[in-house]
C-alpha cells in the first residue's frame, strides 16, 4: 500500500474526525480532537493493526499542550497529535486499548502536569518522592532555580 | 505470606540506579514494580537551551555504551529539519561506527549474559573480543566511548586505505572467534538449560506492551527499524532481520549472536563500497521551523527522537526515548513467575546495563513468624520442583 492509499483509506474511514498530513515519505500526522483520542486510537488499532506506540511526546505551545502519540507499523509512521489546552490540562488515558503506553503517559503527568484520566497506574515515575507539589518541568514557563545550600549543622 | 525485596536504589550489585521492588511467594515472583527516576538529569529541558551543535554531544552522552546511536538519531532528524543531504561517504563511515558500535554492545551483553548464567569463560572470551572493535573504533573516531564522529551533514573523520584494511582485518578475526565460542555455548548443555524457559515473554505480551529490538524479536515480532524504515544506507546492504520463536533468555541469545553475524556483514559491505568524496558538507546555523520524527535501531532496539524547530539556532522541544524504557513494561511481564535467582538474568536481557542482581538483597516487611516454618519446607520442594516446571525449549535454531 502505498502513502496516497493508506491516506484516502484512513480517511475514508476516520472522517471528519482527523486531518490527515504528510510532510514526508513515511510520515502521517493525525490531528484529532482531544475527546476522540481513544476512539482514534482504538480504530487504527482494530481496522489498520497499528499496535506499537513507540512514545508520546509533549510540546507545551504557550497556548496549549500538544500531546504526539508516536505510532508504527512496518510500512508506515503514525504521529497522532493533539491539543489540550493549559487551563483544564486533561486527557483521556489510551493504557486500556494500548497497554505499553503506559510508562509514557505517567511520564507525561510527571513532566507536563496533564491530569490522564482514567490511567491504572498515575504513580509518578521520574520525578523525585519529595518533588514540590506543582512544578512540572518541561512547562515553557518552568525556570530551575537551584535552592539554597543548606549544610546540616553548618552555619550558612 | 509474601515478601518484598527492595533491589536498589542504590544497591552494591547494580550499576546504575534503579529500584525493583520484587513481591516473592517463596521463590516465585507475583509482582514486579519498577521506579525510574534517580538517574533523571533534564536532559530534554537542557536541550532547549543548547544550540545544534551543541546538542549533538548532549544526546551523545544520554548513554555511555549506545552513544553513538543517540547522536545518530538526533542527526539525523536534525538533517531533514535542515533540508541538509549528507554526502554518500559520510553516511557510510556513519553507519559503519553504528555497526561497530552494535558489535561492541552484543559482544558486552553476551558476556554479561554468560557471566550472569554462571559461564564466566564465555564472558571472559567475549569481552576480551571486544577490546579489537573497541581497538577499531579508536581508530576510526579517535575515542573508545564517545566517538564525537557526528555532525549535522556528515561525519568529522575520513577513513584512510591503511584503516579499512586493519577494520576487515579484525573483523575477519572476530568473525572466526565469534562462530568458535557460540558453537561451544550452543552446544554447552548447562548453560542452555540455564537460559531456555526463563523470562517467558509471549509474541501477544511483546506486541501488546510495545517491546522493541532484540526483546520483541525473540519473541517472533520481526521489526527492525533498520528494515521497515531503512535510513541512509541500510536499504542498500544485504542482511536479514534476526528473530527467534522461543520468547525467552536463549531466543534473546541466539537473536544476538544473529545479529553479530549480520553486522560483521554489513560492516565489510560497507568497508569494501565505500564511496569516494567529500564526508559532510556545510550546515547552517539556524533551522526552519518544523519538526520531525527519527527512528534508529539503536543495539537495544527502538530509538525515538522527535524535534520541534522554531526558526532559531535552539531546538523548541526535543523528546528521547530511549529503548530501555520501552523495554520496562515487557520486563515486569517478564520476571512474574520467574524465580529470584532468574532476575539477574531476566534483567540483564533486556541489556540495561544492570547486573548481578541477586547477589545481596535484603528481606524487609511482611514477615510472620510461624508461617516462614512452613515456607521452609515448601521452599525446598520449589526450589526442587524447579528443573520440572521450567519450560525448557532447548530447540532455538543457532545460526550455524
Amino acid at each position: 500500500m502505498t502513502d496516497a492509499e493508506l491516506i484516502a483509506k484512513l480517511q475514508a474511514d476516520l472522517g471528519s474526525r482527523a486531518e490527515i498530513a504528510s510532510p514526508g515519505p513515511r510520515r502521517l500526522f493525525l490531528k484529532v480532537a482531544a475527546a476522540d483520542i481513544v476512539t482514534v486510537v482504538t480504530r487504527i488499532r482494530d481496522a489498520f493493526g497499528v499496535v506499537f506506540l513507540s512514545t508520546i511526546s509533549g510540546v507545551d505551545t504557550g497556548t496549549a499542550f500538544e500531546l504526539l502519540y508516536h505510532f508504527s507499523i512496518p510500512e508506515q509512521d503514525l504521529n497522532v497529535r493533539t491539543e489540550i489546552p493549559r487551563e483544564v490540562p486533561r486527557v483521556a488515558s489510551i493504557s486500556p486499548v494500548i497497554p505499553g503506553a503506559i510508562l509514557y503517559e505517567r511520564e507525561i503527568q510527571d513532566m507536563f502536569g496533564i491530569v490522564v484520566e482514567g490511567i491504572p497506574d498515575g504513580r509518578p515515575l521520574v520525578l523525585p518522592d519529595d518533588w514540590p507539589e506543582g512544578q512540572f518541568p518541561l512547562r515553557k514557563d518552568w525556570k530551575f532555580v537551584r535552592p539554597a545550600e543548606v549544610i546540616p549543622g553548618g552555619e550558612s | 505470606m509474601s515478601f518484598q525485596i527492595p533491589i536498589g536504589p542504590q544497591h552494591p550489585a547494580l550499576k546504575e540506579p534503579i529500584s525493583l521492588r520484587m513481591t516473592v511467594e517463596g521463590e516465585v515472583i507475583t509482582d514486579a514494580d519498577i521506579r525510574l527516576g534517580y538517574n533523571h538529569r533534564g536532559i530534554e529541558k537542557l536541550a532547549e537551551e543548547r544550540n545544534w551543535i551543541q546538542n549533538i554531544y548532549l544526546m551523545e552522552r544520554i548513554c555511555g555504551i549506545c552513544s553513538h546511536s543517540h547522536a545518530t538519531c538526533y542527526v539525523q532528524a536534525v538533517e531533514r529539519l535542515m533540508e541538509l543531504v549528507p554526502p554518500k561517504r559520510g553516511l557510510y563511515i556513519r553507519y559503519l561506527v553504528s555497526e561497530l558500535e552494535r558489535v561492541h554492545s552484543h559482544l558486552l551483553w553476551l558476556g554479561v549474559a554468560g557471566h550472569e548464567a554462571g559461564f564466566d569463560s564465555f564472558f571472559m572470551y567475549t569481552w576480551r573480543d571486544r577490546e579489537i572493535v573497541m581497538d577499531l573504533l579508536e581508530m576510526v573516531s579517535g575515542n573508545r566511548v564517545h566517538y564525537a564522529i557526528n555532525t549535522v551533514g556528515g561525519v568529522r573523520r575520513d577513513l584512510d586505505e591503511g584503516q579499512k584494511a586493519k577494520i576487515l582485518e579484525g573483523v575477519a578475526m572476530l568473525r572466526k572467534r565469534s562462530v568458535y565460542y557460540f558453537k561451544i555455548g550452543a552446544s554447552e548443555p548447562s548453560f542452555v538449560a540455564r537460559i531456555a524457559g526463563v523470562g517467558l515473554l509471549t509474541k501477544e505480551q511483546a506486541v501488546a506492551l510495545c517491546a522493541v529490538g532484540p526483546t520483541a524479536r525473540a519473541s517472533g515480532w520481526d521489526r527492525d527499524v533498520r528494515k521497515e524504515d531503512p535510513y541512509a544506507v541500510y536499504d542498500e546492504l544485504e542482511w536479514e532481520v534476526a528473530t527467534a520463536d522461543t520468547c525467552d533468555v536463549l531466543g534473546r541469545v541466539v537473536v544476538r549472536v544473529k545479529e553479530l553475524l549480520q553486522s560483521y556483514n554489513m560492516i565489510e559491505q560497507m568497508v569494501q563500497g565505500l564511496p569516494a568524496g567529500d564526508i559532510t558538507v556545510k550546515a547552517p546555523r539556524k533551522a526552519k521551523p518544523g519538526e520531525t520524527v527519527s527512528r534508529y535501531e539503536a543495539p537495544r532496539g527502538e530509538n525515538i527522537h522527535y524535534i520541534k524547530s522554531n526558526g532559531t539556532e535552539k531546538p523548541e522541544r526535543l523528546k528521547v526515548r530511549a529503548p530501555t524504557l520501552a523495554n520496562y513494561a515487557a520486563t515486569v511481564v517478564m520476571l512474574k513467575n520467574g524465580f529470584i535467582a532468574d532476575i539477574p538474568l531476566i534483567f540483564a536481557a533486556i541489556d540495561p546495563c544492570i547486573c548481578c542482581a541477586e547477589r545481596s538483597v535484603t528481606l524487609v516487611d511482611g514477615r510472620s513468624g510461624e508461617e516462614s516454618i512452613v515456607r521452609t519446607s515448601d521452599l525446598r520442594r520449589r526450589a526442587l520442583a524447579r528443573p520440572a516446571n521450567a519450560l525448557v525449549k532447548g530447540k532455538a535454531v543457532w545460526p550455524f
